[in-house]
């Protein structure tokens, strides 16, 4: 039960680290990136690579596949977002757009690195395993545990201790306020979008270790559990992100102890019962109707 | 009047005749015309969970029909000549709902000779009732769940492997020789896994010996941690893991990771797929390992009858493809082979007529010996128990069990 629970924790601040993303995203266009899990697994692959080609250690390349993928978010939103926003339904028709972005990295990533699955099996963090109130886990859980509380931490600190988070936060109240306020809505949404994908590329980073071998179709699922989890928290809210990862690492580690083959429904039970009891998630704030 | 009432009932009769003709006929091809080729219709999966496995599957089947094809096309009983192979084959993308649509269309719309399942139980389960409402024979290369194989359905042959409830046998047979008392097992819960569990817990039960552990995980599980450690928990001294290649994959990196070891240790695919988990886990992490081990690494080269030896096979296909093969490359030209044999004894082309051939082929292949049981279940290629073990600077794998077959002894 304590292993369990430990261990639910150190997973949960990976799906934390994989949500924040996704709801930084959804906080501040309104729109549900579809293709967020397939950066992490471009993160996954780029680590692979890396480590096998130039032996770079994955830390590194965590860093690395983080500021180039945070490039790409921002050249991406330009190339995307303004002429979604421009269309009369702009939510649904980015949800069609980001699931064909899902679909085209996809069948990118099956070419170029074919559909078997690839891992690093060398112990790059350490053969001994770590105690934690006596029980031992793999080294990597708790390396991976720490860069998550890291991320969740500058996160934290970007909304709440600099200008532009401010703004961001400004944007993600109303962004019709925000504009009117003189607050450049496309810079700070470009910046947030990129941070979100940067985010998820940092967490593919550590993938193989944590979710076994790195395989092109490995988006989807990842997408739909990172739903899941800031459903829980709370859509729009990233700090909710870090109770929802939590809940459902727990929860997953309880179910793969006393009911495993229950396991792979958690997420969508998790959503139904989200969407039953508190529509708006954990951390979600009332809504006053005038 | 009369007349024309006549005449109105004779054409609605006639209209009766042909629909009743055209439901009956689907792809049987019964007339005496030769065709112009022989057309076998097959998915693979190029992309999601299967494609590590589906794509040499494909590649296997494809290198059969270019020999074929080489020497003028596959013999056919029921015109005394040779005809050309076409194969015609769809991408399900590893997703089952797709490939049951894309079963239907080669059946009714491209209306194939020969209609084979994609790799593995998962992809293969939903042919199996699409088929057999069809009236269509399914060579199935390795869809080996139990349930597929039933006396009510007398379409479906299982050409590269035996029945997955056959698979755990002489493993099965070996832990109780070894005196294993304290045995886990966790498995996958798809079709393939859950029936070699099924056998082997009975057939442990039956020698006096109940799991110290038995849970399924579903087939997407990616993170064994926990599982492990609940295992360890039970101390076991032998723990089988039974799953796909990414099962096996995840759970043997997270052992390692977990600094956790275990004195017998199994499991499925470094059998079938050696060198995809060498990469991914590592040599240390498959050393003193148990698996079943499957051609190439069951090397069959005396006593084949029918098609090349492993070793001819094994150079040709190099030659052919640049790549050495490994087990799933073999499964799909050994249905091939299964299809020609069928097809040299068959006396129509009717389906019946297929599977009735199909069922009295005996023959020894570069997959071993292939016989069939009257559900169709493959019964001859019987899988011992091998163990990965140090060679040099590399892994060779030895055949412990049965005795009979054996090539070396365990390591502990």
């Amino acid at each position: 039960m304590l292993y369990a629970l430990i261990a639910g924790v150190l997973f949960g601040l990976y799906y934390a680290l994989i949500g924040l993303g996704l709801n930084l995203t959804f906080g501040v266009l309104r729109m549900v990136n579809l293709a967020h899990g397939d950066f992490v697994m471009i993160g996954g692959f780029a680590a692979v690579t890396a480590f096998s080609a130039w032996h770079l250690h994955p830390l590194w390349s965590l860093v690395l596949v983080a500021v180039l993928i945070f490039a790409v978010g921002i050249a991406l939103y330009y190339v995307l977002v303004p002429r979604i926003a421009a269309t009369k339904d702009p939510e649904m028709i980015s949800l069609v757009l980001f699931f064909g972005l899902s679909q085209v990295i996809e069948a990118l990533a099956v070419m170029r690195f074919g559909n078997n699955a690839q891992s690093i099996y060398e112990p790059v963090f350490g053969k001994a395993p770590v105690s934690i109130l006596g029980q031992p886990f793999p080294a990597v859980w708790v390396v991976s545990g720490l860069v998550s509380l890291l991320a969740l931490l500058l996160v934290y600190l970007y909304l709440y201790r600099t200008r532009i988070g401010y703004s961001t936060r400004a944007v993600m109240a109303s962004r019709e306020e925000a504009e009117v306020s003189g607050i450049s809505v496309h810079k700070v949404s470009a910046i947030a979008f990129a941070i979100g994908l940067g985010l998820a590329a940092a967490a593919g980073a550590l993938a193989p270790f944590m979710l076994g071998g790195i395989t092109p179709d490995l988006g989807v699922g990842l997408t739909v559990t990172a739903f899941a989890v800031i459903v829980l928290g709370s859509l729009g809210n990233p700090i909710g992100t870090v109770a929802g990862g939590l809940i459902y690492g727990i929860a997953l580690m309880l179910m793969q102890t006393y009911l495993p083959s229950w396991s792979a429904l958690l997420p969508y039970l998790l959503l139904l019962l989200v969407l039953l009891v508190k529509p708006s998630g954990l951390f979600g704030r009332q809504v006053r109707s005038a | 009047m009369k007349q024309l009432r006549r005449y109105l009932f004779g054409l609605a009769g006639v209209a009766a005749l042909l629909i009743a003709g055209c439901g009956s006929t689907t792809s049987t091809t019964t007339t005496s015309t030769a065709p112009k080729d022989i057309t076998i219709g097959t998915l693979y999966a190029g992309s999601g969970s299967y494609a590590t496995s589906s794509l040499p599957e494909l590649a296997g089947l494809k290198f059969w029909m270019n020999q074929v094809n080489k020497d003028g096309g596959v013999f056919v009983k029921a015109y005394n000549k040779k005809i050309p192979v076409k194969l015609v084959d769809y991408n399900d993308q590893s997703d089952p709902n797709t490939a049951q649509t894309l079963y239907t269309q080669l059946i009714t719309q491209n209306k194939v000779n020969i209609l084979v399942s994609d790799f593995g139980s998962v992809l293969t389960s939903v042919a199996v009732p699409i088929a057999q409402e069809h009236k269509m024979v399914l060579f199935d290369p390795t869809g080996t769940g139990a349930s597929f194989f039933t006396p009510t359905n007398p379409y479906i042959v299982l050409t590269g492997l035996p029945t997955s409830a056959v698979w755990p046998d002489n493993l099965a047979k070996y832990l109780l020789a070894q005196n294993y008392k304290n045995i886990a097992i966790v498995y996958a819960e798809n079709d393939f896994d859950q029936s070699q569990d099924q056998t082997l817990t009975t057939q442990l039960k039956a020698g006096g010996v109940t799991p110290v552990y038995n849970q399924g995980v579903p087939t997407t599980t990616s993170n064994y941690d926990v599982i492990i450690h609940n295992i360890a928990a039970t101390n076991p001294d032998a723990v089988l893991e039974l799953g796909y290649p990414n099962n096996d994959i995840a759970f043997l990196q997270n052992l390692a990771a977990s600094g956790q070891h275990f004195g017998f240790l199994f499991t499925i695919f470094p059998g079938q797929l050696f060198s995809l988990l060498e990469q991914n886990v590592g040599a240390k992490t498959l050393t003193d390992t148990y698996t079943y081990p499957t051609p190439p690494l069951l090397a069959y080269n005396s006593g084949v009858n029918y098609g090349m030896t492993i070793s001819q096979f094994t150079q040709a296909f190099q030659s052919a493809n640049g790549s050495a093969p490994n087990f799933l490359d073999i499964a799909g030209y050994n249905t091939g082979l299964a299809i020609q044999k069928t097809l040299e004894t068959a006396k129509s082309l009717s389906q019946l007529d297929l599977r009735a051939a199909a069922g009295k082929i005996h023959m020894f292949t570069l997959d071993g010996d292939f016989t069939i049981n009257s559900e169709g279940a493959q019964m001859g290629e019987t899988l011992p128990v091998g163990q990965i073990q140090a060679s040099g600077s590399g892994l060779k794998t030895v055949i412990i069990y049965p005795t009979s077959v054996a090539t070396g002894s365990a390591v502990h």
